[in-house]
């Protein structure tokens, strides 16, 4: 029973035991301060517990095991950072709410979920704790109650157990292909490429974990439910959540030996997707509706970077997309956090809040000397001169524009009355996460080895950083201009063609449901009884 | 595949008699309500239920313990003159499921079906419980049977247990439905029969382990194999002919549902299983397979979508058994792709069985579950079940667990099938009822979605509750859904108990 | 044609009768009337095998006719339960059909 076990063990067992907790009414009322409290075991796991080393509880058959690595390290410890940072802001956030005693199961639910994810190391708990995660966070998508929140839930766990059924067919084939039938996720990406069924399982792999983190076009759904949460659910859904979908592609994904093609398709739609999602993305106007198709663009470069690390076979694209993600988790989250904090801010300090929100916004599109910057700068290594390093930079000048535009947007929302100043319970932890947000990414940089100081200030590194910078700001600056005339696209673009599905969808069920009422009248069954016995008589004399 | 291991000549195993008493105590149980009268039923199924559940457990502890089938020889005479019963996994596992589920419904209908001391004796407290303990012994018998007439003659008796508990509440429709369900039934069991008299001219036997070694492809044999299924088709209500399922199992008391939507239809289930697995897996052919499986699908498809169009909660949860129906017999097509691979079919038999099991037990708790709705509310209109997560937080709490077992979400029962049933399907390359199973998960998530939507919304106007439920009967319907929800976690046993008694005619383990 | 023949067909016949009456006609009685028709086809049937048996010289084989009378008690109170259930129907309807229950939404307890 040492450290590890204990801090692995704790980041999955307190949120679940704080969640068996809240079957009891007493314990459910007075959870909400102590929300931030579930997420400190991940913390300290990711720091003390980082040493690839496997726990079982399981037994030999179905290892239910648990283990940290080195890119699910770093996403665990941001991840946490920013659940605390959540929890708290919670807290003050929903107050005194109703809907407060749900908001709280379904909160642990995913947080639970969320932090398991990164450690899980067999595909059983993994699976499990992914589900778990969808289902906490449909629920969390529904607090607020109202009718666009209804539509959001409804669509988002539709399409997460979309997307979990096809992980769970590609978790299948794998196992069923590995040696020995090992369910330990490490065995993974030798069992995939030693499988007759390679193609079809990274097909189902990719466009699983693709659903869940957003890639274009089947994004849709993650505007709906980020804009629909309440502001410390959104900010957890657009940071820590869709990780998962990261932290399963970095695991399970034969980087280093996947077909050329495969890794290509996948780099190109990430980063087409990433400037799509720009491009609708200033076509919103709600603060945290643009976040979250900033999130959707963030998340194609992310998958882009693992597409390219499996086009050119270089296992190093893990740590690079974790390290990228990392720097979204916090960045994104404190900008969420922001939205709830300006819109209770009036006149006389809005600068005060404003200004950090809009540094930690344009440092997604990398600004020099914010993590931003860092990342895009080895994320370079990957991506390289060609198309791809094109496609990135455009994706980063996108970037700049669209987060420019939403420190517009969010402006507006500032309170009316001049003297308003956001309570403390939701400054500090926003103050907390974006202080996070710009040193932790220079802490994993210097500490990540092969990265010094002065590679990060050196002018030339400055300079490529900056020019896109330039060229997004004189965009938007066009944008607010000029940007009136723009098309106002509805939230969630191509959900209008699923509305069409669902209305049409309307008399394929009649139809079932007449078909039913034929086949129940009684001649009509009796005779289906007579005929479904010569059908098998057939199919046995005719079928040998 | 052909053959039972050589198991002559056969001898009653130690622990047989466990056998004879978990048949006899319902019977026993039975006369004695009939005997002691209509104010007696109640204690004596109370009593009776919980010794049954004893039982089963020692059996499943034998089973493991010697890893073989449990066997009793009647009077000591083997067949094919004398009359075997056998226990092997298979059996133990759904003798367990049914003692748990009896426990369960009869915690849950003790308040519904009493008789208060000075109140006059009623017909209704006395029919439910002794039809009850008439159910359970008829399932038992199904279980145990080791010939085709004996499990004929239990099949029948399943049935006139059933088809009065449908017709409890003597209202004019739910009389019509009970007389579909008999009708078609007998349609099914005549049919059956037909197909056991053609077995027993070609063989001379109907125990099932002899006839397993003496079944040669031949039309005799193809005949009674095609009357025999759809028989139970018939019986199991698996569509297209499932005509008399919605309205008897919409229909019923809460109770009766439950125990008629979880076990009875599982009884003739059970028998296809022993069919097509046990006495003529040389018989069928992929063909027939494939043929079975696609009603298997249709179900799941039509079953579904009709559910979600239902605007009563009761009809929702009875067009969800048509579809969870249709899963049960995905396995057939799987497990002989696996035999005909060289390969163990286990990961097909268990799974499916484990769909039975795990369906058993997320149905029961949702019938029970909307019978404590509708007694609060009024009323079981999806439309208007708002406020019921205020009311009825446990019942609600309920309902989405039995709703995710029957999606299969992890670590439910249903995840592990599932998972079971894709490695089959996978394996051996049949595709197409991974799609199935997918868009199934994907619509059954849609009506537990919108169920578990409507019943938390709050509304201001606190609403009177038409009854005040005992915070008991809750906790026994959330007891049942948890167990179905963490039934998956049965992975982690030791043993697969399924497997016990299975012929398993290729090394274990894969190539 | 010999004797186990004959009685072979007009099982046959019998169940026929009986599968036809069961599809077609409306009337719960005449249904029940059908089934039991169905039931004699199979229980004659049952008879040819156990003469069959004799044929081959084995004086009659014994099982068969234990089954036919097991057979025929399941049969009659089948028959005994659907005819109570079809004259409570009667009773409280005034008229015993199966066709109400045909329609899209049965009323639900």
């Amino acid at each position: 029973m040492n450290t590890t076990v204990v801090l692995l063990g704790a980041t999955v067992g307190l949120p679940l035991a704080m969640l068996l907790a809240c079957l009891w009414q007493p314990l459910r009322e007075r959870m909400l301060p102590w929300l931030a409290l579930g997420a400190v075991p991940g913390l300290f796991a990711s720091w003390f517990a980082m040493r690839d080393e496997l726990i079982v509880f399981g037994n030999a058959q179905v290892p239910l095991a648990l283990a940290i690595d080195r890119p699910g390290g770093v996403l665990l410890g941001v991840a946490a950072l920013l659940w605390i940072a959540g929890g708290a802001y919670a807290a003050t956030y929903l107050g005194e709410k109703s809907s407060r005693d749900n908001f709280v199961v379904c909160w642990l639910m995913t947080l639970a979920g969320c932090l398991g994810v990164f450690v899980a190391a067999d595909m059983a708990s993994f699976y499990a704790l992914l589900a778990l995660l969808s289902v906490g966070t449909t629920g969390l998508v529904l607090s607020e109650g109202t009718p666009r929140a209804y539509r959001a839930g409804a669509i988002y766990i539709g399409m997460a157990l979309f997307a979990e059924s096809l992980i769970l067919a590609g978790m299948v084939l794998t196992v069923v292909s590995a040696p020995g039938n090992s369910l330990l996720i490490s065995a993974a990406p030798a069992a995939i490429d030693a499988s007759p069924w390679r193609i079809e399982i990274l097909v189902l792999l990719i466009a699983g974990f693709g659903i869940k983190a957003g890639l274009v076009p089947l994004h849709f759904w993650i505007p709906l439910a980020h804009g629909a949460a309440p502001v410390p659910a959104s900010a957890l859904l657009s940071g820590a959540v869709v990780k998962a979908a990261v932290i399963g592609l970095i695991r399970f994904m034969p980087i280093e030996s996947a077909p050329w093609a495969v890794g290509a398709t996948v780099a190109m739609l990430g980063l087409l997707g990433a400037l799509y999602a720009v491009l609708v993305g200033i076509t919103q106007s709600h603060p945290k509706t643009v976040l979250a198709y900033s999130s959707v663009s963030q998340m194609g470069v992310i998958v882009a970077i693992i597409g390219m690390g499996m086009a050119a076979g270089d296992g190093s694209a893990r740590l690079i997309a974790a390290f990228y993600a990392a720097n979204h988790v916090l960045a994104k989250g404190a900008l969420f956090l922001a939205v709830g904090v300006i819109g209770l801010t009036g006149a006389r300090r809005l600068p005060a809040m404003l200004l950090p929100a809009a540094v930690i916004a344009v440092g997604l599109g990398g600004l020099p000397l914010t993590g931003g910057a860092l990342t895009k700068e080895v994320a370079k290594s990957l991506m390289g001169d060609g198309p791809a390093g094109v496609l990135a930079t455009l994706s980063a000048i996108g970037t700049t524009v669209l987060m420019l535009h939403f420190v517009f947007c969010v402006r507006v929302t500032a309170a009316d009355d001049d003297e308003a100043r956001a309570p403390a319970g939701l400054v500090v932890p926003w103050l907390v996460t974006a202080g996070a947000s710009i040193v932790i990414p220079w802490a994993l940089y210097l500490t990540a080895g092969g990265y010094s100081l002065p590679d990060a200030l050196a002018p030339k590194a400055l300079w490529s950083a900056l020019w896109p910078i330039a060229v997004g700001s004189l965009l938007a600056f066009g944008l607010v201009r000029w940007g009136g005339s723009l098309p106002r696209l509805p939230e969630g673009d191509v959900v209008v063609a699923l509305d069409a599905a669902t209305r049409a969808a309307g008399p394929v069920s009649a139809v079932f449901g007449r078909l039913d009422a034929v086949l129940r009248r009684w001649p009509a069954a009796a005779m289906s009884l007579l005929s479904i016995a010569l059908l098998f008589g057939v199919a046995i004399v005719a079928g040998r | 595949m052909n053959a039972l291991p050589a198991m002559l000549p056969e001898t009653t195993t130690a622990g047989g008699f466990l056998l004879v008493l978990t048949l006899i105590l319902p019977f026993v149980g039975v006369l004695a309500a009939l005997t002691l009268g209509g104010r007696h039923a109640r204690r004596v199924a109370m009593l009776a239920i919980p010794l049954g559940l004893v039982l089963s457990l020692a059996i499943v502890v034998e089973a493991v313990q010697t890893e073989r089938t449990l066997v009793y020889l009647l009077g000591g005479w083997a067949p094919p003159l004398g009359i075997v019963l056998r226990a092997d996994g298979l059996s133990a596992v759904m003798l367990l499921t049914t003692a748990v589920i009896l426990l369960a419904v009869a915690l849950f209908a003790h308040a519904d079906f009493d008789t208060p001391p000075g109140t006059r004796e009623a017909r209704r407290p006395f029919m439910f419980w002794t039809l009850l303990l008439a159910m359970w012994g008829s399932l038992n018998a199904v279980f145990l049977a080791g010939d085709l007439f004996t499990l004929y003659v239990a099949l029948e008796l399943l049935g006139f247990a059933g088809v009065p508990l449908v017709c409890l509440d003597e209202r004019a429709e739910t009389l019509q439905a009970a007389l579909r369900y008999l009708l078609f039934a007998l349609l099914g069991s005549v049919l059956y029969m037909l197909g056991a008299v053609l077995l027993y001219g070609a063989y001379g036997t109907l125990d099932i382990a002899l006839l397993a070694g003496l079944v040669r492809p031949e039309p005799a044999a193809f005949a009674a194999a095609a009357l025999m299924t759809v028989g139970l088709l018939a019986k199991t209500a698996l569509f297209p002919l499932h005509l008399w399922l919605p309205p008897a199992h919409a229909g019923a008391p809460a109770a009766a549902s439950a125990v008629l939507s979880a076990l009875a239809v599982k009884g003739s289930f059970f028998l296809v299983i022993r069919l097509w697995l046990d006495v003529m897996p040389g018989i069928i052919t992929p063909a027939a397979g494939q043929l079975l499986a696609a009603f298997g699908a249709a179900a799941i498809l039509v079953g579904n979508v009709v559910a979600l169009r239902q605007k009563r909660l009761k009809m929702l949860i009875a067009y969800s058994t048509v579809a969870q129906i249709g899963y049960l017999f995905l396995m057939f097509p799987l497990a002989a792709g696996l035999s005909a691979m060289q390969l163990p079919n286990d990961p097909a038999v268990t799974g499916g069985l484990l769909q039975a099991v795990s369906h058993a037990t997320a149905k029961a708790a949702m019938f029970m579950g909307a019978g404590l709705i509708y007694a609060t509310l009024g009323h079981d209109r999806i439309a208007d079940l708002a406020g019921v997560g205020r009311q009825l937080p446990m019942t609600l709490l309920a309902f989405a667990l039995g709703g995710s077992a029957l999606v299969g979400l992890p670590p439910a029962g249903g995840f592990l099938a599932k998972w079971l049933l894709l490695s089959a399907a996978l394996t051996t390359g049949q595709w197409w009822w991974v799609v199935v199973m997918v868009v199934g998960g994907l619509l059954t998530s849609a009506y537990v979605f919108i169920v578990v939507m409507r019943a938390l919304v709050t509304v201001d106007a606190g609403n009177t509750p038409k009854m005040v439920v005992p915070r008991h009967r809750e906790a026994v319907v959330l007891a049942l859904a948890s167990l179905s929800f963490l039934l998956g976690l049965a992975a982690l046993l030791p043993v697969d108990i399924v497997q016990i008694g299975r012929p398993q005619p290729f090394a274990a383990g894969l190539p | 044609m010999n004797v186990p023949t004959l009685f072979g067909l007009c099982g046959a016949v019998l169940v026929g009768l009986g599968l036809y009456g069961l599809v077609v006609s409306p009337q719960p009685l005449r249904k029940i009337l059908a089934f039991n028709l169905v039931g004699s086809g199979v229980f004659l049937l049952f008879g040819v095998v156990a003469r069959r048996g004799a044929a081959l010289g084995m004086g009659g084989d014994p099982v068969p006719q234990a089954l036919v009378i097991t057979g025929i008690v399941v049969a009659f109170s089948a028959t005994a339960l659907a005819v109570a259930l079809v004259l409570r129907l009667h009773d409280m309807t005034g008229a015993a059909t199966l066709a109400p229950a045909d329609a899209d939404e049965p009323p639900v307890a």
